[in-house]
């Protein structure tokens, strides 16, 4: 099992966290097209090499953060 | 609170035999075995969120993954209480049972300018166990994975993980130089914890002994 | 009981205690041996050589390698299948069976198997018993006779073989082999301040120490005072046999005594591999006849356990541990009739005997008579652990054997001993001693400022290439798969280290290809004209060791929840419901007579399960009106509102009611099941949308026991138990919300709220209370006909009123507009989660609406889940169907196309059992009181 470097407990399992994919930023709901609106829903880069993604410590000190994970070989960094 | 009469209870069974001891019943058992499990649910138990760091946090005085013993005046008396730093602007406040009235007033005196601070009296919101013994570490090493070293986890540490599958917040407070550690779940895996820990200190020859107030 | 014909006077190193005799069956006869044996060495003391029938061709086998991998020792001990019988030590009144021989291990009907092995080539039932396929369970039930293996009671197994536990541990330094090089580092990375662990299969340290010479028994003395001392916890009879990312290791445990196995979950920061090498077999004619043993097979027996392994032996050498072989069965009194020398260029060409041996051939056809054919070709080194931790292997051709790629080799697994080189006793250990230390640096015990430890190279001896002689012989013991199979595979296409494999099934049995996977590679390199580096290998999985699927499960427990009124409902028998992980009561008999006290008279239903969570700040309207779909800007201060909350696909999530207690607090709730996802929900948009916001939320779910109480005598009934609130219709309107005191306890939030549509109280006591406060409610209420209600009844009452359950009568796709919540929904009130999709599906027009059905004929009681259909097309589903009680007739939810969603409509609902039932849509949602009235008064 991998571990995830909370920044605020430090390095646990990743059985911990609940995982959150990649950070989409929420187009403005007032202009967005049903394009972009379904891109922000549906889609993601997923990467094979690092990728920036959210995790939830719903076992610990229940914040959101976010590492920086290299999908190929499973190291994870800070941002 | 409530009337005397009305007699609180604990989500964990009490072992025979059962008394009313602070308006809770509670088991009446006292064992010496060398590793022993207690429910300590009756201890009033109070949580604060606050800005991890801003006006409160300052007046608190205890960081995060930190516990402390304090003496504060609830009404007339002064009473033990245990703070810790449970999770980053959340803090838990430990006290004797029945004593959630005076010491939420106190806390509610702590709210420094600007600092949102909410105090919610959760001592029937999570069941509260301790483990006592040398054997302790052990037994809950079959049960986390959390390292429980004592460079990682020494006397007076505090963190959250899961424990028997339960999000359980984790305080080491050994007693008389025995490790000791309280273990607090949400009220209705009490149960199911309180048994977990049976099971798994049964190889060390864990027993059950019962609270005594105020236990702090 | 038979006697130690071939037990040997004392041996320097021997692990038998001869002080403690016992005694233990084999295949129903009664043995002698030594505490400290093993099943294998004892049997062999008492002369006996066939322990087993091969796999595939029910071949008698022997001892092979004498250790816990050898092929040809596996036994049934009582109820415990496959037990290992050359590793598991022979205890008092053990009851020890050969597995899968009938009717006897001598005499096996089924080596028949053999005449017909022709027909039986490797791959054959790919291409045999399948056709005709009627025929089928037939082939089932004979080629079920032929599988091997053991037996596994259907009772349940005795507690000893049946409990099993985890535990987690977190050494600096995990030393994997606990051989000369692992205790070397072992010792080095405490002594530089590391916590240590070290695991070790066998069930004593010292690796090929233990039948060495004089100098090495001196040498393992050392080492062994020198670990005692060091605080290295040591685990023995335990096997390292898997890493994972992050040096996530895991551990197999045996030989404890109050559970079978232990499985030890260790996260180490450094892992040192030693796991020493492991001797290969040699291929041809014969290898696979009783008697036919390694170097290493006949070392351990002569010098752990003192037995004499034959009486007259041929021994084929190619390297120095062959020698001492020699040496060791000279000084047993075997006589060493000849001594075949591979690095002179001579070989075997085959065994003669079938039930043992009897002799062998020389090349150029010289014969010569012997009971014992012991073989020394090469060493295999099991990289796994490497490989699993990422290092890529190498084969070296001059030393015949693979090696770790030492550029590949990550930062925190570090390989120590005969994995690395060879060399002398004295360079192991100072190699070993060097990567202690490193392994203790970078776990971080010395100050990382310390420079990195000079590890030494260590020599790498030359040793032919010996994989296979003149003659087909047994490649793969365990699942008998010969070079003859090997080239077939070859030959039908299948040339790659990978294919062949799996097409022959060799390296895929017991043994798991530590003896085999190189002689494989070997053999299909010749048959394809590459080199064995060309040839690749296969890839080596986790688990490095067999563990049982109890260890791996653990003690099965799961986290259960249970209500403050559990024991009420266990005592009045109520039908338990597995919610998630709460157990609730179902009902208590009689649903249906709990429905009718409910709508008559009053009934109580323990809701604690309902998500409640505690919000405050100045910013909660912001929050609700970002969540919900409906306004929340002004709440007064004891009101109550109903909301729905959608994600941001329009599609609904969860429904609850808030209630606002105080100026800057209010209260939450969600479903029961949306409990912990909704909490999970409310605190995204708070980190990661709204960091700013004045909020602060704490789950109450379990700080309250939540009680609803409903029907006509409600307010009746509660007026008999609240102090502190005016209960009267105008003071405490539908929708509103009080706190007072409830039979004696204070702190109490009522809330009135109706979902099962009749006058309805929800009450949230101090969950220490509920108990109590639900037993004074029955107990005051007596005259009025209080009774207990569950969930069905529950679910029941709701249908009649039509109120829809979220992921009930909604779905995945479910958008709002498709929930019968059109009222709710406030497009214009900017901006809230879910509204963009909400927008689109209302100027779209929602595709299926939310309708309430009667089936034509009150009896049937459609399945929920059915289907409806019209004109051959499905246009909707039954969501929500139970008889009513109240109205003696069957009603459902459905949700259905829009076109047919008109009140008055003819929908065909299509049962299950395939008939087809007609159903109209029904005018409202609710069948009992559309109108709402019984809930306001």
């Amino acid at each position: 099992m991998i571990l995830i470097p909370c920044p605020w407990c430090g390095s646990r399992d990743a059985g911990e966290f609940a995982y959150g994919g990649e950070p989409t930023p929420r187009p403005d709901p007032r202009t967005a097209t049903r394009e972009q609106w379904r891109g922000y829903l549906y889609l993601r880069n997923n990467v094979a090499g690092w990728t920036t993604e959210r995790w939830y410590h719903r076992m610990g000190c229940r914040r959101y953060l976010t590492v920086q994970r290299n999908t190929v070989t499973n190291e994870v960094r800070q941002p | 609170m409530a009337e005397t009469g009305v007699v609180a209870r604990s989500p964990i069974a009490p072992a025979a035999p059962e008394i009313i001891l602070a308006g809770w019943a509670v088991s009446a058992r006292r064992s010496g075995a060398a590793l022993t499990v207690t429910d300590c649910t009756p201890m009033t138990k109070v949580a604060i969120k606050a800005a991890p760091v801003g006006a409160t946090a300052e007046r608190l005085e205890v960081p995060f993954g930190r516990v402390s013993r304090q003496t504060w005046t609830l009404g007339d008396r002064d009473c033990s209480v245990m703070v810790v730093g449970s999770g980053p602007g959340e803090w838990l406040v430990l006290g004797p049972p029945g004593s959630q009235v005076s010491l939420i007033h106190q806390l509610s005196t702590l709210a420094g300018d600007g600092d949102l601070v909410a105090v919610v009296d959760l001592s029937h919101g999570r069941a509260l166990v301790r483990l006592t013994g040398s054997w302790a570490a052990e037994v809950l090493a079959k049960e986390t994975a959390m390292d429980l070293g004592d460079s990682v986890c020494p006397d007076g540490a505090a963190f959250r993980s899961a424990v028997a599958g339960l999000a359980a917040d984790v305080i080491r407070d050994d007693r008389d130089g025995t490790r000791s550690y309280l273990v607090g779940c949400e009220r209705s895996s009490g149960q199911y914890l309180f048994d977990s820990l049976l099971e798994s200190g049964a190889e060390f020859g864990i027993e059950v002994d019962g609270f005594v107030p105020p236990d702090i | 009981m038979k006697r130690q014909t071939r037990r040997l006077d004392r041996q320097p190193g021997e692990v038998i205690d001869r002080g403690s005799p016992l005694e233990f069956g084999w295949n129903g006869r009664s043995y002698p041996a030594y505490a400290g044996d093993t099943i294998a060495s004892a049997l062999a003391a008492c002369g006996e050589r066939v322990f087993s029938r091969s796999f595939k061709y029910h071949r008698p086998r022997g001892l092979l390698t004498a250790s816990y991998t050898d092929p040809g020792c596996i036994v049934q001990v009582g109820d415990e299948p496959n037990v290992r019988g050359a590793h598991r030590l022979a205890e008092p009144g053990m009851d020890v069976r050969s597995q899968d021989t009938w009717p006897s291990l001598v005499f096996d009907v089924k080596a028949a198997n053999e005449l017909v092995g022709r027909f039986l080539p490797a791959g054959f039932y790919y291409k045999t018993f399948i056709r005709p396929r009627p025929l089928w369970p037939t082939y089932e039930r004979v080629l079920r006779r032929f599988s091997h293996g053991g037996v596994v009671s259907p009772d349940p197994l005795s507690p000893e073989l049946s409990s099993y536990d985890k535990r987690q541990v977190h050494p600096d330094v995990l030393v994997a082999g606990g051989g000369p090089a692992g205790m070397t580092s072992a010792v080095a990375a405490a002594r530089a301040g590391a916590r240590v662990m070290l695991v070790e299969e066998e069930h004593s340290l010292g690796g090929h120490l233990r039948w060495g010479d004089k100098a090495d028994l001196a040498a393992l003395h050392d080492l062994r005072s020198l670990l005692a001392a060091s605080g290295v916890e040591v685990l023995t009879n335990s096997v390292v046999f898997g890493r994972y990312d992050h040096n996530h290791v895991a551990i197999v445990q045996r030989g404890l005594t109050h559970v079978y196995e232990r499985l030890v979950k260790a996260r180490a920061k450094t892992l040192v591999v030693a796991p020493g090498l492991i001797e290969r077999p040699y291929v041809f004619a014969g290898n696979d006849v009783p008697g036919v043993m390694l170097s290493t097979a006949v070392r351990r027996l002569i010098n752990l356990y003192a037995v004499k392994p034959g009486d007259r032996a041929v021994v084929l050498t190619a390297n120095p541990q062959g020698d001492a072989a020699v040496v060791d069965l000279e000084r047993a009194g075997v006589e060493v009739a000849h001594v075949v020398d591979a690095r002179g260029g001579d070989d075997l060409v085959r065994v003669l005997g079938r039930g043992g041996v009897k002799g062998v051939e020389l090349v150029g056809g010289h014969r010569i008579e012997c009971d014992l054919v012991v073989t020394a070709v090469g060493w295999t080194a099991p990289l796994t652990l490497l490989t699993m931790a990422g290092t890529v292997a190498a084969y070296d051709s001059r030393a015949a054997r693979y090696f770790p790629g030492t550029a590949t080799l990550p930062d925190d697994a570090l390989p120590a001993g005969g994995v690395v080189g060879d060399g002398t006793l004295d360079e192991l250990v100072a190699h070993a001693d060097a990567v202690g230390r490193e392994a203790a640096r970078r776990a971080g015990s010395m100050s990382r400022r310390e420079p990195a430890a000079e590890i030494p190279a260590l020599p790498v001896d030359a040793h032919p290439e010996l994989f296979h002689g003149p003659t087909h012989g047994i490649v793969d013991f365990s699942e008998d798969v010969s070079s003859r199979d090997l080239l077939t595979a070859v030959e039908e296409g299948y040339s790659s280290a990978e294919l062949a494999k799996r097409y022959t099934t060799a390296t895929m049995g017991p043994t798991q290809g530590k003896l085999e996977s190189v002689n494989v590679v070997a053999i299909i390199a010749e048959a394809t004209g590459r080199t064995i580096s060309q040839t690749g290998t296969t890839t080596w999985r986790p688990p490095y060791a067999p563990v049982t699927l109890g260890a791996l499960a653990g003690r099965h427990r799961e986290p259960v929840r249970y209500s403050p009124m559990h024991p009420w409902h266990e005592r009045h028998g109520a039908a338990p419901l597995v919610a998630g992980a709460w157990i609730r009561p179902d009902h208590y008999g009689d649903p249906a007579g709990e429905v009718l006290a409910v709508r008559k008279r009053v009934g109580i239903i323990d809701v604690t399960p309902i998500g409640k969570l505690d919000l405050r700040g100045p910013d909660v309207p912001k929050l609700l009106n970002l969540l919900y779909v409906n306004r929340w800007s002004k709440l007064e201060v004891g009101r109550v509102r109903y909301g729905v909350m959608c994600a941001e696909d329009g599609v609904v999530l969860d429904d609850g009611v808030t209630g606002r207690l105080g100026d800057q607090h209010y209260l939450m709730s969600t479903t029961s099941s949306g409990a912990a996802s909704v909490w999970e929900w409310v605190e995204s948009w708070l980190q990661t949308e709204h960091p700013g916001w004045q909020v602060h939320v704490t789950p109450v779910t379990t700080s309250y026991a939540s009680i609803n109480v409903a029907g006509p005598r409600s307010r009746e009934l509660l007026g008999r138990v609240v102090a502190e609130i005016d209960l009267t219709p105008q003071a405490f309107p539908y929708m509103h919300v009080r706190t007072g005191r409830v039979a004696g306890v204070d702190g109490c939030v009522l809330w009135r709220i109706g979902f099962t549509g009749e006058l309805s109280f929800e009450l949230h006591v101090p969950a220490s209370y509920g108990l109590h406060v639900w037993e004074t409610l029955l107990d005051s209420g007596n005259d009025l006909g209080v009774r207990a209600f569950g969930i069905e009844a529950q679910r029941i009452l709701r249908l009649e009123k039509g109120h829809l359950i979220v992921g009930q009568d909604t779905d995945g796709l479910t958008q709002a507009f498709s929930a019968g919540l059109d009222g709710l929904i406030r497009l214009d009130k900017g901006d809230f989660v879910g509204r963009s999709e909400l927008v689109w599906q209302a100027e779209a027009a929602a595709e299926s609406r939310l309708v309430g059905l009667h089936p034509n004929d009150a009896s049937v009681v459609p399945e929920e889940g059915s289907q409806l259909i019209e004109a051959g097309v499905i246009c909707g589903r039954v969501t929500s169907s139970r008889w009513s009680p109240t109205l003696h007739r069957s009603i459902c939810l459905a949700q259905v196309a829009t076109e047919f969603a008109e009140p008055g409509t003819l929908v065909t609902v299509r049962l299950p059992d395939g008939r087809s039932v007609p159903a109209t849509v029904t005018e409202h949602l609710a069948s009992v009181d559309p109108e709402g009235a019984r809930l306001r008064g």
